[in-house]
């Protein structure tokens, strides 16, 4: 319970990339699969030559958004099709990381790392859950920061409407790029962590994990709303721990482990086709229908009250 | 002010679909002009418009704006200096953005979009005073997405977002074609009080003769890539409908039934 809380939040973290890429630049990002090993071996690496595992981590961040770079580049200035740029980098990311760790896996065991630090200061328990939980929100809160400048909102409309915010003189190839290498960057971060959680790098830990990315928005957004930015983030932060504690419990009723690339691939199924299920629709509807109701009720008993204080 | 200098474009050339959509055109506006573009369906009026905001390249000729030859530069490049609005009431708006997030966008044409709040106070009350111009109660919605506006509110928005950080250059392509007579009406009204109020240089298309003789200081029909009338300010006044397709009739050698005209 613990150790699937404490990692779903560091997905939260890989999450929020997909998130960044998947609904808000509306580009379905497949290089994660490969950014997310090249953050896990770069800061192994480091961190078995003593470096700093709080800059080793930093450092699978700068790895992580320079293959976002990469597919970025593929896409706007030698357009490839986004799907085909994000495949074409994720494979040639696989030589890369066997290169960067020299094997096909590092293993970091007595090794000083940031979960070591964590451990030192909160063992493994509650304390060790809540200090991540507010890391997780430290990084939630940034990309709501980052979402609402100038900057974040040209990105935003990137996704939303290309043709309105280049007529308003921005560049939408550099707000791909920039919005791929955040989220590569992010995502490479997250491998870091994760490989120092789980005490080792290794090259296949980021297989499929487009399918946990998708997964956790899809889930979360579908649990928790996405009305605004700021909804739709926590949505995507809580949709990555409650996809963790799931396969958590699949696992604890003895499912076998193996089976558990299937079980992501058609929860991401399910998720996509209930919505056009005529009769989930219809329960959607009215259940839309009675919120309306309950608005207008509302609505209705609000405007009453001073009426009654006069009778 | 702007200057489209023996333009020519052929669009799928070498083949059979082979279409000669500008043919050495030739168009200079001082600063303050306000001109109206008619003529029939692929008579080149959009091509000019997306030749002048850089949407498409050229064959030959040059494109000069406040004197700068800007034929070399990209679509977002030259939108630093040229507003427009387009066609499609979805087009100039971003649907998941609210109000003022739009308007912020809008406020930052031309400068380098950093890490400082898009929506501050200061600007809240900037934008909300702007919005009052329209007369659509929109001052009040500013944190409603634009996707829940009407077509005729979204596109009273997207001209005063076009408008907002006064572009050198105002390009209009049948902004009001899509929408009912009464939102057309307001949003040609809004139309001729913006440029008037900030002198703008405009370049309008339509396709309602009344409204290309109503707005603006100079008339410009076109025919198969080529301008074939050009009609400044005093013409202009006195002319009719009527006139116009006449006009068009004696220049082309032949009637034009005014559907086609009118569309």
């Amino acid at each position: 319970m613990i150790t699937a809380l404490e990692l779903g939040l560091v997905y939260a973290i890989v999450a929020l990339g997909v998130y960044l890429t998947f609904r808000i630049l509306n580009f379905p990002d497949l290089t994660v699969d490969g950014s997310f090993t090249s953050g896990a071996a770069t800061a192994a690496i480091l961190i078995t030559q003593q470096v700093n595992p709080f800059l080793a981590t930093a450092a699978a961040f700068a790895v992580g958004s320079l293959a976002g770079l990469i597919t970025g580049l593929l896409h706007t200035k030698g357009n490839i099709n986004g799907l085909l740029a994000g495949i074409l980098t994720m494979i040639g990311l696989y030589s890369i990381n066997l290169r960067i760790m020299g094997g096909a896996n590092v293993p970091l065991l007595n090794q000083d790392t940031v979960i070591s630090g964590l451990r030192e200061v909160a063992g493994v328990g509650w304390t060790s859950v809540l200090i991540l939980a507010v890391v997780a929100l430290c990084f939630k809160l940034a990309i709501d920061w980052f979402l609402h400048t100038d900057a974040g909102l040209a990105l935003q409309a990137t996704g939303d409407n290309e043709q309105m915010i280049r007529s308003f003189a921005v560049s939408t190839d550099r707000m791909k790029i920039v919005g791929l290498m955040l989220s590569n960057g992010l995502v490479g971060l997250a491998g870091a962590v994760v490989a120092q959680h789980q005490g080792f790098a290794d090259i296949g830990m980021g297989i499929g994990l487009i399918l946990v990315g998708l997964a956790s928005v899809i889930l979360g957004q579908a649990i928790f709303g996405t009305r605004v930015v700021v909804q739709a983030t926590l949505a995507v932060v809580l949709g990555a721990v409650v996809y963790r504690l799931a396969i958590q419990f699949a696992l604890n009723a003895g499912l076998n482990p193996n089976d558990m690339k299937l079980m992501s691939a058609v929860l991401v199924i399910v998720a996509l086709l209930l919505p056009q299920w005529k009769g989930f629709r219809r329960i959607a509807q009215r259940r839309r229908g009675r919120s309306a109701l309950q608005a207008a009720a509302k609505a209705t008993l609000t405007e009453d009250a001073p009426g009654k204080k006069v009778g | 002010m702007l200057s489209v200098s023996h333009v020519s474009k052929t669009f799928f050339p070498g083949t059979v679909n082979e279409r000669r959509a500008l043919v050495d055109v030739d168009l200079h506006l001082q600063e303050g002009d306000f001109v109206t573009v008619i003529g029939s369906n692929g008579a080149g009026k959009s091509t000019v418009l997306n030749t002048i905001a850089g949407r498409i390249q050229q064959d030959s000729g040059t494109v000069t704006l406040d004197g700068a030859d800007v034929s070399k530069l990209k679509e977002h490049q030259r939108a630093a200096q040229v507003g427009r609005v387009f066609q499609d009431p979805m087009a100039g708006t971003s649907p998941n953005l609210t109000i003022e997030e739009n308007l912020a966008l809008a406020d930052k044409r031309g400068a380098a979009r950093g890490l400082a709040l898009g929506v501050t106070r200061a600007k809240r009350t900037r934008f909300a005073e702007a919005l009052k111009v329209l007369e659509l109660g929109l001052e009040d919605r500013l944190k409603t997405k634009v996707g829940l506006l009407s077509g005729g509110q979204r596109q009273a928005l997207s001209l005063l977002m076009a408008t907002f950080s006064r572009p050198k250059v105002l390009l209009l392509d049948e902004h009001t074609a899509a929408l009912d007579p009464q939102r057309a009406e307001l949003v040609t009204r809004l139309t001729t009080k913006v440029v008037q109020e900030q002198q703008l240089t405009t370049l309008m298309v339509t396709h309602n003769m009344a409204q290309a003789l109503q707005v603006g200081n100079r008339l410009i029909m076109m025919h198969e890539g080529r301008i074939i009338l050009d009609v400044p300010e005093q013409e202009k006044a006195q002319l009719t409908p009527e006139d116009l397709l006449s006009e068009f009739a004696k220049i082309k050698g032949a009637a034009l039934d005014d559907k086609t005209m009118l569309q």
